[in-house]
């Protein structure tokens, strides 16, 4: 049975550990990224069968090259490229969470998105149409408590099914406005035959490079 | 726009309506990640004089920034007290 490995990304205050923490029971141990010392928390989980291994991640805003969380974590996501993203989000705080939500879409990976602190978005009056937000988001959201441990095995249940079904493509897709969508349809055809461009997804390198991302950048920069 | 200011010179309390980040890099990119995206509405809601921070509502958050930063952005003030 192979391991499956899951990093746990989100923003900073997303309750990210308190899902890890929920999900692995606190039998975590720590690592280090090479050649930094940011910590990397590694736990395992056994579920139904399948053996989990999760790596939590820095906790960050957006998935750009522009701080070393930042790019610790993208790094990981794309060297390592683990079996499933868990993003964890503030459900109380959704919108400005999706920010990163979006950017881990457009990397193209298996991805479940936990809508941690349901509690605190019910205190403020917030409703969330989960079924309408997982099908817009082409992934599986799955509400949760992690401070009370609620939400478990729905999570671990859409985890190994986001595994199971790792090779059917999402079909995610931002619409960046007629005029930005054009250049990025340009610019993905023309990166389509570029050695450089494989093992990336087209689209999120055309969304890179015209974001000005100087790591993106750099692999193109003769 | 000729009736834009600079964040920094609002007072506790003023509302504005985000027109422009004066940036184009990091400091950009983690305004826009907080929330301040140009069209959004600001409240000021505690801001220090001479020191830092200053701490604004966008949306449902609280945002603390330096006054290096308000300063970066441009605004239309909406209601001063």
């Amino acid at each position: 049975m192979p391991e499956i490995v899951i990093a746990v990304a989100g923003q900073p205050n997303s309750g990210k550990s308190t899902i890890f923490n929920m999900l692995t029971g606190l039998r975590q141990f720590a690592a280090n990224y090479p050649g930094v010392t940011v910590e990397k928390r590694v736990g395992r989980l056994d579920y139904s069968g399948h053996k989990f291994t999760l790596v939590d991640l820095p906790g960050t805003y957006s998935m750009t090259s522009y701080s070393l969380e930042e790019r610790l974590a993208r790094d990981f996501l794309l060297n390592e490229k683990p079996d499933v993203i868990l993003n964890v989000v503030d459900a109380s705080n959704l919108e400005r969470n999706l920010v990163l939500t979006f950017q881990l879409l457009e990397m193209r990976m298996p991805m479940v998105v936990a809508l941690n602190m349901m509690d605190a978005a019910e205190n403020a009056g917030i409703e969330i149409d989960v079924e309408r937000l997982s099908k817009k988001l082409g992934v599986r959201a799955v509400p949760t408590v992690a401070k009370k441990g609620i939400g478990k095995p729905e999570l671990c249940d859409a985890l190994l099914k986001a595994y199971e079904c790792r090779d059917e493509a999402n079909d995610f897709r931002l619409d960046y406005g007629p005029q930005l969508n054009r250049s990025l349809e340009v610019l993905e055809e023309a990166l389509a035959g570029d050695s450089r461009a494989s093992g990336y997804d087209p689209r999120w390198l055309a969304v890179r490079l015209i974001a000005g991302d100087n790591e993106i950048s750099r692999i193109f920069a003769d | 726009m000729n009736d834009a200011v600079r964040l920094d010179s609002l007072k506790p309390g003023d509302t504005c309506r985000l027109h422009d980040i004066k940036a184009n890099d990091a400091t950009a990119q983690r305004f826009m990640d907080l929330g301040l995206i140009p069209g959004v509405e600001i409240k000021v809601v505690r801001n220090a004089p001479l020191v830092d921070p200053v701490e604004l509502l966008v949306k449902n958050n609280y945002v603390s920034i330096r006054h290096s930063e308000a300063r970066r952005l441009e605004v239309i003030p909406l209601c001063r007290r």
